[in-house]
């Protein structure tokens, strides 16, 4: 468990910068593990929205190559 | 004229190799939209093997950087006290359509351009140059965690660059 008291933001905003652009990565990553993961326990488009706080179009644009791949394996 | 149509055929044909690679390179990174990190690897792929030149005319590894992408976010990650592996990647596919750059391969994209309007060649060396260029970003953060000096990487593609171009004119 990570503990968020122990984030420390770099004063270099070079540093900073790079750790919100890893961490976007991470969290894009993620996204599309847990994505893959609802709709292989048959979770509609909808209560992934839902759950990720966006549209259904917004969802469906943005990760509906996971469906793809989801259907194919 | 012959020999400046040929050019303009040959440079429309890399440039379409240099996009394809770099998206595939993207979306091997989880990345749907290529960045400046995804165009350097995708220039050292080019057949014309002057990225590779530059790359290690400056003594560095050219296939290094890959890890050193990678590198680059586990380091970031670290610098904020986390640390954290990537979660083994869910496939990515292209979009449907036109390929779009991310903003860094759009500079890299632009920058090209502006500096070809004398019809010289398209090399690889041209893009290490550019993104050597760049002092901020993941390409700029993965060459300095291959310790590149990045002024002797740009200054050697800039001239291999140079030399490419001279060679093609005294065809």
């Amino acid at each position: 468990m990570v503990d968020l008291r122990d984030i420390t933001v770099p004063t270099d905003p070079d540093e900073a910068l790079a750790a919100v652009v890893a961490l976007r990565r991470l969290a894009d990553s993620i996204e599309r593990q847990a994505v893959r993961s609802a709709l292989r326990q048959g979770w509609p488009w909808s209560r992934i929205a839902q759950a990720l706080g966006i549209t259904k179009q917004a969802a469906h644009k943005r990760l509906s190559d996971v469906a793809a791949d989801n259907s194919s394996t | 004229m012959f020999q400046e149509i040929k050019s303009k055929l040959n440079d429309m044909s890399t440039v379409k190799r240099l996009c394809e690679r770099a998206e595939a390179h993207a979306l091997q990174d989880h990345q749907r939209e290529p960045g400046a990190e995804h165009f350097l690897l995708a220039a050292l792929d080019l057949p014309d093997g002057t990225a590779r030149l530059a790359f290690e005319r400056a003594g560095v590894e050219p296939e290094a950087l890959r890890a050193a992408i990678e590198r680059q976010y586990g380091d970031a990650l670290r610098s904020i006290g986390l640390r954290a592996e990537m979660p083994t990647g869910t496939p990515m596919s292209a979009n449907a359509g036109i390929h779009q750059a991310a903003p860094s391969g759009r500079e890299i994209m632009q920058a090209l351009a502006a500096a070809r309007k004398g019809h010289s060649p398209l090399l690889g060396a041209h893009v290490v140059g550019i993104v050597a260029g760049m002092s901020h970003g993941v390409a700029a953060r993965a060459l300095r965690a291959l310790g590149v000096d990045i002024i002797t990487l740009k200054s050697t593609a800039d001239a291999i660059a140079e030399v490419g171009h001279a060679k093609t004119f005294d065809r």
